[in-house]
């Protein structure tokens, strides 16, 4: 009955505006909407727009199969920003990130796992002269450390054996001259949970992996869970926001991604150059497989290849 | 976040009104919205990436006025208007109503106020929220973003204030008549000159309308003078459009500001037109003055036909400067050839 009183009598069209509004907002808006018609040719969701209203909207009120996957009420919902490591100079002023919805019952290791690095899949070596034993093992395999830092105390992986303090260096730095910086503290990333830690919004954090490859973390909110949120636990951690990077295409057929670029190539036209496995093959190797010309190959894996 | 145009003076408006009305009674509100049909707030050609952005602002933007240090009545006023934005939204899944941590104790002494109270509507309003779990219980109070504007913003010029844009003066400018007439009276003599009559030119030799250039000018003033009645009907559409809150004084300063502008740019004229006898000794420039003349007596007839619309205001106002020099600009543009002409 009180809805009733909000709502019109009569069947409304919400495309359209009407015409003698007395607010300010919709008169304004029929400008813009009148602009628009005028300016755009076809006014429809691009490709980008569509991707990022699914990434947005593709888990809300998703319910698990499996009753104990069921989130319970009171759980925190923390929504991260994390973003990538500058590649590209055009990215230094609005710096792309992904935006992950994390629960405060996971444990750290799950929000390292989730996140998605182009330096992890890197091959290293140089392999002109045998172009069919590129290896397999990637960097994230070889190189299994990680760490968090939040609010002085470093989360180290430490779940394989391989995996190093990679914080001890800092942390020995730090200690070495009075620096300004009190106790910083490493500790076990798989003993924590997001719960157990204290945080502050919007303050920058850091993830470190690979050694070098560094990404800022930005908590930009904490809310409790609600109905109308994915309840399925094993979604989470859940990427909501993903920036598109644009792939390198070969030089040759510019159709296919690249995935090998060469330097000091005598066959190529520009120093670096980007091929496709095949255009490679037919350009660089002859029939029976032996090399032609100078140059030195490497795998590439480009940015964009989480698209 | 950037702010959603109009939004804010929108809600201040509504919030405004219910303040006036005195009471706290929902059917008083209900009543308000509905005059302002503000549930068509969220109207127009949206995609769906930018209504959620949209409904998630406007419920920002409402709920702050919910919260300490408002006064009773607003809150009580900012809890039906987001009772109200809730259900108009067109979001599906709804959009949600963010509730900081901080503010949490308080609300829930304004609820316990409306108990004691016995404003029963509101209190009923606010449990209708909650059962409907309308609400996001946050750490902070705003979703932290952080995107630099890429847009920059338009400017949004308002329609009275420029000048309309006549292409057809910037095209047929005065010094292209004057080129236009010289070349004209040359034409004539040299057709003169080669014809047997020499005072006129053969009658084998007319091939174009002789008065073309007077034609062409005043078709450019009728143009002229179209554009300017036209941009006055629009303001005067426009007018009763706005001002209907507006009291009639508004309207009758206007007149009072055009009268003023309308005896400046008489005063004005007049000065000018002396100038232009002045140069009546130019015989070449015979013709010229002649249509400024039927010119001038073109371009006085507006001046002379919208005086006579308005009726005559003694009173004075406040804002009533800013009117006149609106209109005074207006005026300005309107008798650019007599004015021109006065150059030479």
């Amino acid at each position: 009955s009180i809805d009733m009183l909000m709502s019109s009598e009569k069947e409304e069209d919400p495309d359209v505006i009407p015409e003698d509004s007395s607010l300010l907002t919709l008169r304004i808006r029929k400008k813009e909407l009148e602009r628009r018609e005028e300016t755009i040719i076809v006014d429809r969701a691009c490709r980008q727009e569509t991707l990022t209203y699914e990434m947005e909207s593709h888990a809300t009120g998703k319910r698990p199969d499996n009753p104990t996957d069921l989130i319970e009420e009171g759980e925190l919902l923390l929504t991260l920003n994390i973003f990538y490591p500058v590649i590209f100079q055009k990215h230094k002023d609005h710096k792309p990130y992904q935006t992950v919805l994390v629960l405060g019952s996971q444990k750290l290791t799950e929000l390292r796992d989730s996140i998605s690095c182009v330096s992890d899949l890197q091959i290293g070596g140089e392999f002109s002269s045998q172009p069919d034993q590129a290896p397999e093992h990637i960097s994230k395999d070889l190189y299994k450390s990680a760490f968090f830092y939040f609010e002085g105390i470093f989360y180290n992986d430490k779940r394989y054996p391989e995996c190093r303090d990679l914080s001890r260096t800092i942390i020995e730095w730090s200690e070495s001259h009075d620096r300004g910086y009190e106790n910083l503290q490493s500790v076990k990333m798989e003993d924590y949970v997001f719960n157990d830690l204290s945080l502050k919004i919007g303050f920058p954090y850091l993830y470190c992996h690979q050694g070098n490859c560094e990404h800022v973390i930005i908590i930009t909110d904490i809310r409790l869970i609600h109905h109308d949120d994915c309840l399925d636990r094993n979604l989470y951690p859940l990427l909501i926001k993903k920036h598109w990077l644009c792939t390198r295409k070969c030089f040759v057929c510019k159709m296919y991604t690249a995935r090998w670029v060469t330097n000091r190539d005598s066959l190529a036209p520009q120093d670096p150059c980007f091929f496709c496995d095949v255009c490679f093959r037919m350009l660089h190797y002859d029939a029976e497989g032996n090399k032609l010309g100078e140059f030195l190959a490497y795998p590439y894996v480009d940015p964009g290849i989480f698209n | 976040m950037s702010a959603v145009p109009g939004l804010k003076e929108d809600c201040e408006e509504l919030l405004g009104a219910f303040q006036q009305a005195d009471t706290v009674r929902f059917e008083r509100f209900a009543e308000l919205w509905r005059e302002r049909r503000f549930h068509t707030v969220f109207y127009g050609r949206i995609r769906a990436l930018e209504r959620n952005k949209l409904t998630k602002k406007t419920l920002e933007l409402a709920q702050q006025y919910f919260l300490p240090p408002y006064s009773f009545q607003i809150r009580v006023g900012a809890l039906y208007l987001l009772y109200g934005l809730y259900n108009a939204q067109l979001c599906k899944p709804k959009q949600k109503i963010r509730i900081a941590l901080k503010d949490w104790p308080e609300i829930q002494k304004f609820q316990q106020d409306l108990l004691d109270s016995q404003h029963y509507d509101a209190a009923y309003i606010f449990r209708r929220l909650q059962l409907a779990r309308a609400f996001h219980f946050t750490a902070m109070p705003k979703l932290l973003t952080y995107r630099t504007k890429k847009k920059i913003e338009e400017n949004y010029f308002k329609e009275e204030f420029k000048d309309p844009s006549n292409r057809v003066n910037s095209l047929i400018t005065n010094d292209v008549l004057e080129e236009l007439m010289n070349i004209h009276d040359h034409y004539q003599k040299m057709k003169c000159v080669i014809s047997a009559d020499k005072s006129q030119p053969d009658k084998a030799l007319s091939l174009i309308k002789d008065d073309f250039v007077v034609n062409l000018k005043d078709m450019t003033l009728e143009h002229q003078e179209w554009q300017q009645n036209r941009m006055k009907l629009f303001q005067n559409a426009k007018e009763t459009d706005e001002t209907e809150n507006k009291k009639k004084e508004g309207a009758l300063l206007e007149s009072e500001g055009a009268e003023r502008a309308n005896a400046l740019a008489r005063i004005k004229y007049r000065s000018y037109s002396a100038v232009v006898e002045a140069s009546k000794s130019r015989r070449h420039r015979q013709v010229q003055l002649e249509s400024s003349e039927a010119g001038s007596s073109c371009g006085r007839s507006p001046i002379q036909s919208r005086k006579s619309s308005r009726r005559p205001q003694p009173a004075r106002r406040r804002g009533e400067m800013q009117v006149a020099k609106e209109t005074a600009a207006w005026h300005i543009g309107m008798p650019i050839i007599t004015e021109e002409n006065s150059d030479e």
